[in-house]
């Protein structure tokens, strides 16, 4: 800004004529081209960011419209001639993708409704109750927040097995059904709001189920939905879990049926691999751009609590 | 107070707790518990073997060669993301529209399911038809192997984590950046503070809470890696890819060597448990500049 | 209408022993007001006349019955807060009606109170407005409505004009009493600001460290002060206090020791014109401040530094000035801080600090 300021103030200064203007002026011109330069390269810059991060979708968009052979084409065409819309078609009757985009929705929404109904409960008693070993209770829920299911899958696995629950939906949707960063979000949420709130509902007679359901739930509902987009969309790409708890076609979820296009139609027919991909990734970034603000806070919470 | 305002904070913590103790704390101790035997799932009896799944973890070559991997990766994902992310979180920390659509645009890899990062980057990194071989090209490279190469493939693997992990680390330094008061900038810019100086002596220590955080958090991240692993390489070539996560999954699922499996992720425990207590170490004694 | 009966309340928080053996009858109909600086138990009182706070000791009575055991919904007591507490996810209606509907009032009953009391406290045009888009003011006007809507026994505010700004403070304040009057309701009143118990009650309760220093009418308190904290509460600026250690040539004739003398800096006489019966201090003026019709003067004596209060006189020019009060404007008290009557002084006019002493 204040370069800009001495780049005007510069030309008009050298009219007068003078020497010491002269010099001035040449000075002011370079500032001028140098501050032009770096507007440019700082625009430039942030296209290639974009395009360093844009340009795979657009190429994963571009394959999935190609036939094989075009897919091999250098320099590549961006924009198919003849749209092969059949890709889609070939990806999907690679295996039971209605069934797979079933479960992925049951297990995901099934997750997301358990989470609610033990968390919230859960959350408002250790927000709002005193009670004996509620320190112990919190440090099992702050442990389970630091342990990454990548670390414990197979003695879940075994334990799975031993109820009788691999290859089931529950098994997949019951390890889950609560969530200790659910937890640990609402809670801090619970405690933010003020007493007096409470003590008011109470002068207003409220049963204490009526003040949480019907006061203090509502308050926090902008966590809630911060939570369930996170929730959501963490288990709709979830590829891990649904691969070690599954041995058949049962349960499992659309990230398996899309890892697996490659096997059915063999290695290198990119093309229908990134159809299928298309398939998977386009209803949450469709989601994204819908609510880009809620969902960026939503991820971004994790970070600056 | 009755006997049901008593109980009724136990009730409702009770169904969240059973199912962390069920499927978080109770698998822990399992695991723990199952690295002392040797078992092959099949089997009804489990031989108690004491330290020696340990012994052998670490007296075999493939494992070490395992740990090494998990760890170069780990410090080069985690060096690079860090970094590179607070530079681009100085550099976009604006609120204009442009700013905020780039923003969105580097962020959108983080919620986008390992599976299809994956598959997208097996094609983009393909040695005879990928596009990365041609974009270099242009610039008079010869083409890479990419993933298909023990050379090259543990550090491919790094460049997909780093772009997909970039986005929201630069978002999280950004909030990091934004809840720095701005009169701090405006008292220092009064005080003829240099950028440098400025960055240095005022926006790094009071970003460092941040900056524990996330290389924390990326390293836990990093050390568990699979998703890429298993579909981009298996472990390959040569197991140069082969990490804990996916070591500890073919030793449990393809040769049923549970008890050896489960020493395995008694180990990786142990590495992210210290991780996290380091974490919250620092976090207890760090200096709270506000 | 209800008459309060506080009989031997105690409360402790942990260790701390917040309130002490404390008795008090808040009589039906009453404006009363506690007041008393922060911490001095006034707010707890009240928190526990509302159920909101378990007293541990004593027995709280509304009229005929004694509520120990009655949870807050149940005791006919309606209240407003400090911050409002308005409910943020419910309309002004719903804020309003959502204690009638809990107490299942039908609803044409419901829609006729809610229309009748907003149209008393002028929110008529904002009931399915959210509090959040309100004023202060009006945000304020939404929780009496919402406490008086119950058509409770007892009315509790607690500091509830604490946030708005002075001139609204001052109008509400006025709302507030004529709202007294026309319900007529038991109206219990907690403020630290002595103006505002001053000009709001009709009973003031003084209250320091737990326990209650007087309670009696507005001017009772003024005039006739039980002790050196009440003397010192009431009134801007305080009553001035002489410690009388250190004083010497004061004869004074009492039956106990007489540990401070005071007087109201408005009964103080600058310069007096003709002589005056009572004390005589000379000093020097500190500072002067000047409100128009009445001027307020701080003096330095020997006896300690005191304010002096005119009205509708000139500022004093002089330095040096003559402070007269007369005997019958001097309190007297005992070195504990309790009031002594009867006291007075030997000698006609006596003259302390300045040049005798």
């Amino acid at each position: 800004m204040k370069a800009a300021n001495r780049a005007i103030e510069g030309p008009i200064r050298a009219a007068a004529g003078t020497p010491m203007n002269g010099i001035r002026s040449k000075r002011a011109l370079l500032r001028t081209i140098m501050n032009v330069v770096l507007r440019l390269a700082n625009a430039a810059g942030l296209l290639l960011l974009v395009l360093i991060f844009a340009l795979p979708f657009v190429w994963m968009l571009s394959t999935s419209l190609k036939t094989l052979p075009e897919t091999m084409i250098f320099p590549p065409e961006w924009i198919p001639r003849n749209p092969v819309w059949k890709n889609y078609v070939d990806a999907w009757n690679t295996g039971p993708f209605l069934h797979y985009m079933t479960n992925s929705v049951i297990i995901a929404v099934s997750i997301l409704l358990l989470q609610m109904l033990t968390i919230i409960p859960a959350s408002y008693a250790f927000a709002r109750y005193k009670f004996a070993g509620s320190g112990f209770l919190f440090s099992i829920v702050m442990v389970t927040l630091m342990i990454p299911s990548q670390l414990i899958f197979l003695p879940v696995y075994l334990e799975l097995s031993a109820f009788k629950l691999l290859n089931t939906h529950l098994g997949l949707i019951l390890p889950f059904a609560s969530s200790a960063f659910g937890i640990f979000l609402l809670r801090q949420a619970f405690r933010q709001i003020s007493d007096e709130l409470i003590e008011a509902a109470r002068l207003d007679q409220a049963a204490e189920w009526k003040i949480i359901v019907r006061i203090m739930v509502p308050m926090v509902k902008p966590v809630l939905v911060t939570f369930a987009l996170f929730s959501f969309i963490a288990h709709w790409n979830d590829y891990f879990w649904p691969l070690v708890m599954t041995t058949n076609e049962t349960a499992r979820t659309l990230p398996i049926g899309i890892a697996k296009i490659r096997e059915v139609e063999g290695v290198g027919t990119w093309n229908i691999l990134m159809a299928g991909n298309l398939i998977l990734v386009a209803p949450i970034l469709v989601v994204f751009f819908l609510s880009q603000r809620q969902i960026i806070k939503a991820f971004v919470y994790n970070g600056v609590k | 107070m009755t006997v049901w305002h008593k109980l009724r904070p136990y009730g409702m913590v009770a169904p969240a707790i059973i199912i962390f103790s069920l499927f978080f704390i109770y698998p822990i101790f399992y695991m723990i518990y199952l690295s002392f035997y040797d078992w092959n799932f099949i089997s009804p009896t489990k031989t108690f073997v004491g330290i020696q799944n340990f012994v052998d973890l670490l007296s075999e070559p493939e494992f070490m060669q395992v740990l090494s991997n998990t760890t170069v990766y780990t410090v080069l994902t985690v060096t690079l993301t860090t970094a590179l992310s607070l530079l681009l979180a100085l550099w976009l920390n604006r609120g204009n529209f442009f700013y905020g659509i780039v923003q969105g645009a580097i962020f959108s890899p983080h919620i986008i399911s390992l599976v299809s990062i994956s598959l997208l980057w097996s094609w983009l990194m393909d040695p005879e038809y990928g596009l990365l071989n041609w974009v270099i090209g242009l610039f008079g490279f010869g083409k890479l192997q990419w993933l298909s190469h023990p050379s090259t493939s543990l550090v491919s693997l790094v460049i997909v984590a780093v772009w997909k992990g970039i986005g929201y680390n630069t978002l999280v330094f950004i909030a990091g950046l934004q809840s720095i008061p701005a009169d701090i900038y405006e008292a220092a810019s009064l005080d003829r503070s240099r950028p440098w100086t400025t960055f240095t002596k005022l926006i790094l220590p009071m970003l460092s809470p941040t900056i524990f955080f996330l290389v924390i958090i990326n390293m836990i991240g990093s050390f568990q890696v699979f998703e890429t692993i298993a579909i981009m390489t298996q472990g390959g070539p040569v197991n140069s890819t082969n990490t804990l996560v996916y070591y500890i999954y073919e030793y449990g699922f393809r040769f049923f060597k549970i008890g050896y499996a489960s020493a395995a992720g008694v180990i990786l425990l142990v590495i992210v448990g210290i991780l996290t207590i380091i974490y919250f170490k620092l976090l207890s004694n760090r200096v709270h500049y506000r | 209408m209800a008459r309060i009966l506080l009989k031997g309340i105690s409360k402790t928080f942990k260790d701390e022993t917040v309130i002490q053996d404390l008795n008090l009858e808040i009589k039906d109909g009453s404006f009363t007001v506690l007041v008393g600086p922060s911490g001095c138990g006034k707010s707890t009182t009240l928190r526990m006349v509302a159920g909101l706070e378990k007293q541990s000791g004593g027995e709280i009575w509304i009229d005929d019955t004694c509520v120990n055991d009655t949870p807050p919904g149940m005791r006919d007591v309606a209240m407003v807060f400090q911050n409002y507490a308005l409910y943020p996810t419910m309309t002004v209606r719903g804020n309003i009606e959502f204690g009638l509907k809990n107490r299942g009032v039908p609803r044409n009953e419901r829609d006729k109170l809610v229309k009748d009391i907003s149209e008393i406290v002028g929110l008529a045009p904002f009931l399915d407005k959210k509090p959040q888009s309100l004023s202060g003011g009006q945000r304020q006007r939404v929780a009496l409505a919402r406490a008086m809507v119950k058509k409770p026994k007892v009315f509790i505010l607690d500091e509830p004009l604490s946030n708005l700004d002075a001139k609204l403070r001052n109008q509400m304040r006025t709302e507030l009493i004529q709202l007294h009057k026309r319900l007529g309701t038991t109206f219990v009143y907690v403020t630290h600001d002595q103006v505002e118990a001053m000009s709001m009650g009709d009973e003031i309760v003084v209250m320091n460290k737990g326990a209650i220093q007087q309670a009696d009418s507005p001017m009772k308190l003024y005039q006739d002060p039980a002790n050196l904290f009440t003397a010192q509460f009431i009134g801007t600026p305080a009553m001035n206090i002489i410690d009388m250690q250190g004083m010497k040539g004061l004869n004074i004739r009492s039956d106990r020791p007489v540990g401070f003398i005071g007087f109201r800096p408005e009964q103080g006489l600058l310069n007096p014109d003709r002589p005056v019966e009572g004390l005589v201090l000379k000093g020097d003026i500190l500072t002067r401040e000047s409100l128009g019709a009445e001027n307020i003067y701080q003096i330095r004596s020997d006896a300690g530094t005191f304010f002096v209060k005119t009205f509708l006189r000139p500022l004093e020019p002089a330095d040096a000035v003559t402070v007269a009060v007369p005997h019958d404007q001097l309190y007297y008290f005992g070195p504990d801080g309790g009031r002594i009557y009867g006291a007075g002084m030997q000698e006609r006019a006596l003259i302390a600090g300045g040049a005798i002493v």
